[in-house]
């Protein structure tokens, strides 16, 4: 297997409160390999979205770095200085946003918004900018004519495709989509997706799919990541994944989802709900929902463990 | 067009509120003002001018609607009584030769008062702790306690009067003849320097303030962040992201201040003897010049609300979410 | 569950605690206490504010502290008598000005419909009339004194309240517990007055202390301008006779220096109480607080990046 473009080593990310610090990632380790789709999945609030934009080094106060190492294509992100960081930004890793009605700038034109992408990282001129900008927006099917339109002119699917037109600007090896869909409704979303796939497989950027909803994620990735409680629980192939799932929570997830497990047998959803950062359980963070739980698990927080070539879970249980 | 119409229409419709507030008043208030001010006045004016006082109080025998009907044509008509204290000077005519010092001294500090604020306001943000963020805006809200008055009547004493840099009082020199000549213009900016001086000081807290908790606000929004992400230059998102959409707040504040700070230079004028409305309004109040004091609270009441369509068209052209719905 | 017990307790609890914890907020307490001692017993302690006790226009000396004004009166009886009706009508009119402004606002925000949209046009009408003008003309027609200062005031100043007010009713009522008492059949009033009124107390109080530092500011303005009683002692007639008997021409600063200095001071303090509270009710200003103060024990600054401090190393 080639070198991993990205490599996570045992990164942890805190957010500062009144009453002292909380672990949103704790000792994450995690690659990610060129050209591949990485899903990243768990619960609103298990940290997947604060580790997107942890790596890239823009996630806004009150949070800070806490521990580990992110190697991006052979260099540490969390120790270069601030002009170097701007230069790996978008060029190299670049990102699309939950929300794109948020993440456009209400005031400027989408066309101004990409043109400006390509000036800052290089000189361009303002012909060519424009061209490349019609160029991208045609790329994920919008019409020329909205190279002029502000975001709040565009449907929330158009508002998207233009947020990915500007993250494959500059041709970056590694694109990060935060819960690029959440907010559209299930054909753009699907639209969007396979679009998305198509580009991948033309362009050969890596993909970090973030989101909430394991179905979608188990059609559209290469490797699965779950996460529970700011910690990774397992990791997998995809279809490894759907056909044997260790980890207990992952089990709860995939008989919660109906597109997953087909007909038969009952939906299910996991009982409880997950844990307050601020005091999470101690050992195992899954074992108060757990339905398999042992001594073991209340006391003792479980090893990551390599169960099968490129299956990894942190389960007492696991076998 | 929506926009532009619906906000014209509030317009008129306030200007509709204060001819009416104009119109009751006098009618309205015990102890009938016009009674005393006839008995004072007796012997004193020609009949004609007993009449024009009359109508502008209402004592006339016609009915209230038709009195009401008459006022509202004679406003229209630019006829807003006879002055008293001007006498036989038609209100109208007193408060023009006016009108142009009071816009002069109010516009002049609200946009340099505005623009600065906002700066310092988008410096403090961006420099969260700096030096502009941790002293100024508790020196500047302590400034902007003072009455604004008080603080002209400090930088008249001390500049003016102890050190005698500027001078004590009126628009210009009388030795000046008013024309376009640099030496008019001069002489006036001389004259202004020190009550716009006072007014931009005591309005400065509040506009910093303003611009600075709005572009905290903005600098957490998502699309900062994502202009973050993309490597634009730190300039560029302070100024086209964080600066550009904070503004559009402190444009709307921009409006609702505009008649808070005129009241002030309406004092200002007062303690620099300057010959605007606010010197003409304190002649009112002490000669009992009702048609005088009537005459400049509706004169000054429409040049708010026409500085305040200004900040409306302002506001269109700075915000295209609006912009769309007004096409 | 009603939340009207744990938030009318909540409401004024954060105002000490503000106090307590915040620098800005206990300074400005203690400016304020200072003046409320005086304007309480400050009168005894000094002579007839209106008696000539000394020569006109003389400096401040051991006899009068701060000298005598241009009818020979103690400039500082005038002063420590003026801040009494002085502060007694700015804290009144903040009072008023809050309560009507939480009538129109809720009743606005609550009814919604045709109400609502007849109560924020005539709230947009009076926030965008000039409120000085319009209070010299009302002020002039009505008999000079504290009541009409009061009045005029009360008039110009309500409608910043109602609009504020009205917005955060429209948040209130969607909120769960409301929907569940207007489901469950309580009468509006009731549900205004137990479910919603006390989530606003804090923000109420908050805007108490901003239209008082209104109110004794344009006191001061219409009394400066003759609109007040002039044969009163307030601090607005005081500035009004120091700049009748032509204070500035003469030198005299010092019969109309103390009294802006008072003026600033209890705005300022005012301000400082609510800018004090503003930082520790804001959670935004809260937590980067404590971002920084995390990232300088550590020996770190503030970055723009998000910042990297090592556990270990």
């Amino acid at each position: 297997m080639a070198e991993p473009i990205l490599s996570i080593r045992d990164f942890s990310v805190d957010y500062v409160t009144e009453r002292g610090l909380v672990r949103a990632v704790d000792g994450v380790t995690l690659d990610v390999e060129p050209a591949e789709i990485l899903g990243i999945a768990g619960e609103s609030g298990s940290g997947k979205s604060t580790l997107a934009q942890a790596l890239m080094r823009i996630l806004p106060p009150p949070a800070v770095i806490s521990g580990g190492q992110v190697l991006f294509e052979g260099r540490d992100l969390l120790a270069l200085p601030e002009d170097d960081l701007r230069e790996v930004r978008w060029k190299r890793i670049a990102m699309v946003f939950q929300s794109a009605m948020d993440a456009l700038n209400p005031v400027t034109t989408v066309g101004e918004q990409i043109e400006e992408t390509l000036h800052a990282h290089g000189a361009v001129s303002a012909d060519a900018a424009r061209a490349r900008a019609l160029e991208l927006l045609e790329m994920v099917g919008i019409p020329s004519a909205s190279i002029d339109a502000y975001a709040h002119q565009l449907s929330g699917g158009m508002r998207q495709r233009v947020c990915i037109a500007m993250a494959l600007a500059l041709h970056p090896s590694l694109l990060i989509l935060d819960e690029p869909t959440t907010a559209l409704d299930v054909i753009v979303e699907r639209e969007i997706l396979e679009q998305i796939r198509a580009l991948q497989r033309r362009l050969g950027f890596a993909v970090m799919f973030i989101t909430h909803d394991l179905a979608r994620m188990l059609q559209f990735s290469d490797r699965v990541a779950i996460f529970y409680a700011a910690r990774l629980v397992e990791l997998a192939p995809a279809d490894a994944l759907r056909r044997a799932a260790r980890h207990p929570y992952t089990q709860g997830l995939l008989r919660s989802f109906p597109s997953v497990h087909g007909g038969g047998t009952e939906l299910q959803s996991i009982p409880g709900a997950p844990p307050s950062l601020e005091t999470p359980p101690a050992g195992c963070r899954f074992h108060p929902r757990c339905g398999r739980v042992v001594d073991r698990c209340r006391t003792q927080n479980p090893a990551w463990r390599t169960l099968a070539p490129s299956h990894a879970a942190a389960c007492h249980l696991a076998e | 067009m929506t926009y532009i119409l619906r906000r014209l229409g509030f317009y008129l419709l306030s200007a509709w509120v204060a001819l009416t507030i104009n119109f009751l008043l006098p009618r309205l208030m015990p102890g009938d003002p016009a009674t005393a001010l006839f008995a004072r006045f007796r012997g004193q004016l020609a009949p004609e001018a007993m009449q024009a006082l009359r109508e502008t109080f209402g004592l006339t025998q016609a009915p209230l609607l038709t009195q009401y009907l008459t006022s509202l044509r004679h406003v229209l008509t630019g006829d807003l009584g006879i002055s008293v204290a001007y006498f036989p000077s038609p209100v109208s005519t007193v408060i023009g030769t006016g009108l142009v010092w009071t816009v002069l001294l109010a516009g002049s500090a609200v946009a340099i008062s505005f623009t600065i604020g906002t700066l310092l306001g988008l410096v403090a943000a961006w420099w969260r702790r700096g030096w502009v963020d941790t002293w100024l805006p508790s020196a500047l809200v302590f400034l902007g306690s003072f009455p604004y008055f008080w603080l002209a009547m400090v930088a008249l004493f001390v500049f003016g009067f102890t050190l005698g840099w500027f001078p004590l009082g009126h628009a210009y020199a009388d030795d000046v003849v008013p024309a376009f000549s640099t030496a008019f213009v001069t002489d006036v900016v001389r004259h202004a320097a020190l009550p716009v001086a006072t007014m931009v000081l005591a309005t400065l807290g509040g506009w910093l303030l303003s611009m600075r908790n709005t572009t905290i606000a903005v600098l957490g929004s998502d699309y900062v962040n994502l202009a973050r992400a993309k490597g634009l230059s730190p300039a560029r998102v302070a100024l086209r992201y964080a600066a550009r959409n904070a503004l559009l707040p402190s444009v709307t504040g921009l409006g609702m201040a505009l008649g808070f700070v005129l009241g002030g230079s309406l004092l200002t004028e007062i303690v620099f003897s300057y010959p605007g409305q606010g010197y003409l309004l304190v002649q009112a109040v002490r000669n009992q010049d009702y048609p005088l004091m009537q005459g400049i609270f509706l004169v000054i009441t429409l040049a708010v609300l026409a500085a305040n369509f200004l900040v409306d068209l302002a506001y269109l052209w700075l915000d295209p979410r609006i912009r769309e719905s007004a096409t | 569950m009603s939340a009207s017990g744990v938030a009318t307790s909540s409401g004024i609890a954060v105002w000490w605690g503000a106090i307590r914890r915040d620098r800005k907020a206990l300074a400005g307490s203690v400016i304020l206490a200072i003046f409320l001692v005086i304007a309480i017993a400050g009168p005894w302690f000094v002579g007839d504010p209106t008696a000539p006790v000394g020569i006109p226009l003389q400096p401040p000396s051991a006899d009068h502290w701060l000298g005598t004004t241009g009818q020979g009166q103690d400039v500082l009886a005038q002063l420590v008598v003026g801040t009494r009706v002085s502060l007694a009508i700015g804290f009144a009119v903040g009072f008023a000005v809050v309560l009507i402004g939480a009538l129109v606002g809720v009743t606005a925000g609550y009814f919604g419909g045709r109400i609502d949209g007849f109560l924020s046009l005539l709230f947009n009408v009076f926030l965008v009339l000039p409120g000085l003008p319009l209070a010299i003309v009302i002020a002039a027609y009505l008999p000079s004194g504290p009541l009409t200062l009061g009045l005029v005031l009360t008039v110009t100043g309500w409608a910043w309240n109602a609009r504020v007010l009205r917005s955060q009713t429209l948040s209130q009522r969607r909120r769960d517990f409301v929907a569940a008492a207007i489901v469950s059949g309580e009468s509006s009033p009731r549900i205004i007055v137990r479910e919603i009124l006390p989530t606003m107390t804090s923000l109420m109080v908050a805007q108490m202390i901003g239209s008082t530092v209104y109110a004794i500011g344009a006191q001061v303005g219409l009394e400066f301008l003759g609109l007040g009683d002039v044969s009163g002692v307030t601090w607005g007639t005081n500035l009004y006779w120091a700049q009748n008997d032509s204070a500035l021409l003469t030198g005299a600063w010092w019969t109309f220096a103390p009294t802006g200095l008072c003026v600033a001071l209890v705005g300022f303090g005012l301000t400082m109480l609510n800018s004090g509270f503003d930082e520790i009710t804001n959670p935004r200003l809260v937590l980067e607080r404590a971002w920084r103060a995390h990232l300088i024990r550590r020996g770190r600054g503030a970055t723009r990046s998000t910042p990297v401090v090592m556990d270990r190393g």
